[in-house]
């Protein structure tokens, strides 16, 4: 269990942005067994924004509907900022609509899970990204 | 006797009997004072005297009763004949040569000759004949007077003249009556003609108010509605209170002033041309208005949702019919624009769409915590947790994933209402989808001790959502296992019947009465059968199966018996039957 990965030089570091504090933590815990390092946890989509510039995070996990500005906003913004290139992107979502998925991936997301979501797969889904990020770099 | 009696006997325009006979009476009268008065000098003969006053006394009453049974035929005629007769013999007896009575003989003879028709022409002249003969009778010895005889013969002869000069005068009299008559019929039957016609037209002309009436009321009372009416350039010339309530303008602020086109959104109104390849329609200055009125032009009924601009700037989402107004002879001559206010109804279906992002989020944000803290607690404590412990995690768990189930149906269900559920059409192998439906069913079948068998053919390729065709055969096969009581059968089967594959999902349970089984994809609703033997369900899996099997095009029926069984059939059309259609168009 807890997929962490010994070979890592330095684990990937991920922020995370949910405006729920249970899910966050949920999301932390996840992230801790994938071996990768949180480096901010917020609750909404503008504080998210200014710790992704900051940071510069390799991963971020975002969840679709936020105060300030969406998850979708976000993975636009971090599109269309060249220092962001190699940031991955996961969104989770509680809509069930199909059209949200789809735009998930037209703005440029990797991931995409539907809430509610199982942290052993999170977990299991973030060491196949740290692996994937691995292999090509 | 009555005085309107008396004037009917005396009526001179059209002379009664009576009235014909009354000189005639009144000279034999005034010959009785005479005889009375100097018998010696006028009676010549006694009996013949008496005789003629005997005559005209019949004559007179005959008169007097065919008047009186206002008798007009041919026997009245028998008057005058009587009165030659008696005429006759008062000459005879006032002394035949010699008689100032003789001229009476006129007075017959103009009644008879009066008479339409030359034959009385001759029966007058035959009349005389015999009156001025008749002294024979009483002294045959006149027949050798030539004075006797030449006045017997040569008077008649002129009397004959005189009925003819008479009887012409009488008929041409009587074409004129009977021209004047025919005129008369004639005006009067004009007149009656003119006095219906005016009635009718009184008629039609209280008709068409009364329309009017109902027409103002009908246009008056459409409030909700806005009803305008244009020419064929688009210039308004009729505007309903139902207008004035949407678009802030008054009819007289409009009619024969302002254009339809100036209420509409001059972009939408320019893209709709753009789409028609700019029309010329009916006026290549405004093809706005050619855009707008294009189908109803060509006779197409139309009808599309608009923008209006009312006054103030107000924009209303509206749907408009579009209709041409024609004239008797059928040629347009202008348009008629019906339109529903859709604020409202864009407003509520906003609210419903808001409504399912809402619950979708904050329904399954702290399911997601439940579960997400459940698994963990399961991860982490597997093995210092007691068995009951485990037990109750487990509950709590399959309960937290009813909740989720139920809530996914719901937003499912308030996504098909609102036209949001669309299945994408990627070949999927149906019997590989039903398969697996049965295999995950097997568990609680067995537990449930029922037998559940399936008879599924290969190759049955449809198109659709794999996800969705599954959550159906879920359905479908949980339903029966939760309906069928212990020791009974569920059989599954999947059949390739023409265009269409058939999944068919049959059990022998408790079944549902013939009378609810209308209403079994109502949502919400559960069946009699369901309450009374306390099968848990809320009434939204047979609404939500209906939904995804209409959605791919298909079809749900049910057959039930109650006490023996019920079966479910979906038919799906065959995706290689569509594709093959679809090439073959």
């Amino acid at each position: 269990m807890g997929g962490l990965n010994p070979r890592a030089q330095s684990p990937l570091r991920v922020v995370a942005a949910d405006d729920d504090d249970d899910i966050r933590a949920l999301v932390a815990i996840a992230v801790e067994r994938a071996g990768l390092n949180l480096v901010a946890s917020v609750a909404d989509g503008n504080a998210a924004w200014d710790v992704i510039q900051e940071t510069l995070p390799e991963l971020a996990i975002l969840d679709v509907s936020m105060p300030g500005k969406s998850g979708l906003d976000l993975c636009r913004l971090i599109r269309s900022d060249p220092r962001l290139s190699h940031t991955l992107i996961l969104l989770l979502s509680a809509s069930v609509t199909e059209w949200s998925q789809q735009s998930g991936f037209e703005v440029g997301a990797n991931e995409y899970l539907m809430k509610p979501f199982s942290p052993r797969d999170l977990a299991a889904r973030l060491s196949d990204i740290a692996a994937g990020a691995e292999n090509s770099s | 006797m009555t005085r309107s009696r008396v004037r009917s006997w005396l009526d001179f325009d059209s002379p009664t009997p009576f009235v014909k006979q009354l000189p005639t009476a009144i000279f034999f009268l005034l010959a009785a004072v005479t005889v009375v008065v100097a018998p010696e000098s006028f009676v010549a003969n006694e009996l013949a005297m008496a005789l003629g006053m005997g005559f005209v006394a019949i004559a007179t009453v005959l008169a007097g009763y065919f008047t009186w049974r206002s008798m007009m035929s041919g026997w009245v005629l028998v008057v005058p004949v009587i009165d030659f007769l008696a005429i006759g013999f008062l000459r005879v007896g006032t002394g035949t040569n010699n008689s100032a009575f003789a001229a009476l003989i006129i007075l017959p003879i103009v009644w008879l000759a009066a008479e339409q028709g030359r034959r009385f022409i001759v029966f007058s002249a035959l009349g005389a004949v015999v009156t001025l003969l008749l002294p024979i009778g009483f002294d045959w010895h006149l027949l050798f007077d030539p004075q006797f005889m030449v006045r017997g013969l040569v008077t008649p002869v002129v009397f004959a003249v005189a009925a003819a000069v008479i009887n012409e005068l009488a008929r041409q009299w009587q074409r004129r009556v009977d021209v004047a008559d025919e005129e008369a019929a004639e005006r009067a039957r004009l007149l009656q003609e003119s006095v219906e016609h005016a009635a009718r037209i009184a008629e039609s002309e209280a008709q068409l108010r009364e329309l009017e009436r109902m027409f103002r009321g009908l246009w008056g009372a459409v409030t909700e509605q806005s009803v305008i009416g244009t020419d064929r350039t688009g210039l308004i010339d009729a505007w309903n209170p139902g207008a004035t309530k949407m678009l802030g303008f008054t009819d007289a602020d409009t009619e024969g002033i302002r254009r339809i086109d100036e209420f509409h959104l001059a972009d939408e109104l320019e893209s709709r041309s753009r789409e028609l390849n700019f029309p010329p329609g009916e006026t290549v200055l405004n093809p706005g208005f050619s855009a707008l009125v294009e189908p109803a032009r060509l006779g197409n009924a139309d009808v599309r949702e608009w923008t209006y601009v009312g006054a103030d700037g107000r924009i209303l989402p509206v749907d408009i019919a579009v209709t041409a107004r024609r004239n008797e002879a059928g040629e347009t001559i202008g348009y008629l624009f019906v339109a529903n206010d859709l604020t409202k109804i864009k407003e509520i279906s906003r609210l419903k769409d808001e409504f399912v992002g809402l619950i979708s989020h904050e329904l399954r944000t702290p399911l997601s915590s439940i579960l997400g803290y459940l698994e963990l607690l399961r991860d982490e404590a597997e093995t210092t947790l007691t068995a009951s412990q485990l037990h109750y995690l487990s509950v709590a768990e399959r309960n937290a994933n009813r909740l989720l189930r139920l809530v996914g149906d719901l937003l499912f269900t308030a996504q098909v209402d609102s036209g949001m559920f669309h299945v994408d059409q990627t070949e999927q192998h149906l019997d590989a989808i039903v398969r697996s439906a049965v295999e995950s069913a097997r568990p609680v079948a067995s537990a449930a001790g029922i037998a559940l068998t399936a008879e599924i053919a290969d190759g049955a390729l449809i198109r659709g959502d794999a996800v969705r065709i599954g959550q159906a055969c879920d359905n479908l096969i949980s339903n029966a296992i939760k309906f069928t009581p212990k020791g009974g059968a569920v059989t599954v089967w999947l059949e390739v019947d023409g265009d269409d594959a058939v999944v068919s999902v049959s059990d022998t349970g408790m079944g549902i009465a013939s009378a609810e089984l209308d209403k079994l994809f109502s949502r919400f609703f559960r069946a009699s059968s369901a309450t009374r033997n306390a099968v848990p369900g809320v009434g939204l899996g047979l609404v939500i199966t209906k939904a995804i099997v209409t959605a791919h095009g298909g079809e749900l029926d049910v057959s039930s018996t109650e006490g023996v069984g019920t079966c479910f059939t979906m038919r799906f059309p065959l995706a290689s039957d569509e594709a093959s259609r679809m090439s073959s168009v």
